[in-house]
């Protein structure tokens, strides 16, 4: 089945028609495309009638270009745009299925920032914390070598290493 | 086309009036800009178009609603 046809193509008028099926590219994918072409063409949307009631199932682009443009040229504007149309339903795709780890992400660095700086966290100065700034109950400033040296042997007296 | 009356139809289910009526009062200064409603479209009649322009300020309006419908959408969405 086809879903992007050329429905008109006129190099007089340098424009040329599609038709979407809006099952398969929804208004939004459509939108995404019509933007990025807005500085090279003048873009028009519709509706193409229905027979039956309710909102027509296909939609009709109508592009005409600001520059003048042969037939070969406008049908390669109307696959252009069809290609648009792909990357943006893809793009639209991989938003939404990561939308909870951006959320997620985001949220959590929104909490980090915020947390560091609360000014609560440095008036505290009822606090029952006794500790002086040179205490270091976790041993962190011990050295490395005092940390894990090798004990010297009590009776040789050997060096340790 | 910017020479004589042109009648530009956006379907409703397309475009915001909201948009249409923004991109009129944005070009307002270089032609006439007239908006009214028939079934599913707003209709916009452009007319006197300023001759000192260079450009085809109908279509430049059409993008100008689309661009505008767009927006307003995605901030709605959002």
């Amino acid at each position: 089945m086809k879903t992007v046809d050329i429905l008109t193509l006129s190099a007089e008028t340098n424009t040329v028609t599609l038709t979407l099926e809006t099952g398969l590219y929804p208004i939004e994918v459509v939108y995404g495309a019509a933007y990025v072409f807005i500085d090279r063409a003048w873009v028009l949307l519709d509706r193409k009638p229905n027979e039956g009631a309710g909102i027509a199932s296909r939609l009709l682009v109508h592009l005409t270009g600001k520059r003048k443009l042969d037939e070969a040229a406008l049908a390669a504007f109307a696959g252009e745009f069809s290609n648009e149309c792909l990357a943006q339903a893809l793009r639209r795709k991989v938003t939404k299925a990561n939308q909870k780890i951006v959320e997620e992400i985001v949220t959590q660095a929104i909490a980090g920032a915020a947390g560091a700086s609360l000014p609560q966290d440095f008036l505290d100065e009822d606090a029952s914390d006794s500790m002086d700034f040179l205490d270091d109950p976790l041993g962190i400033a011990v050295p490395w070598e005092d940390k894990f040296k090798k004990k010297a042997p009590a009776k040789d007296g050997g060096e340790a290493k | 086309m910017s020479a004589i009356a042109v009648t530009l139809r956006f379907h409703r289910t397309l475009y915001m009036l909201q948009a249409v009526r923004e991109a009129a009062r944005i070009y307002g200064e270089f032609a006439k800009f007239q908006i009214s409603t028939d079934g599913d479209y707003y209709v916009a009649n452009v007319s006197d178009p300023d001759p000192e322009v260079d450009g085809d300020i109908a279509r430049e309006f059409a993008n100008q609603a689309l661009v505008g419908s767009i927006a307003r959408r995605r901030h709605k969405a959002a």
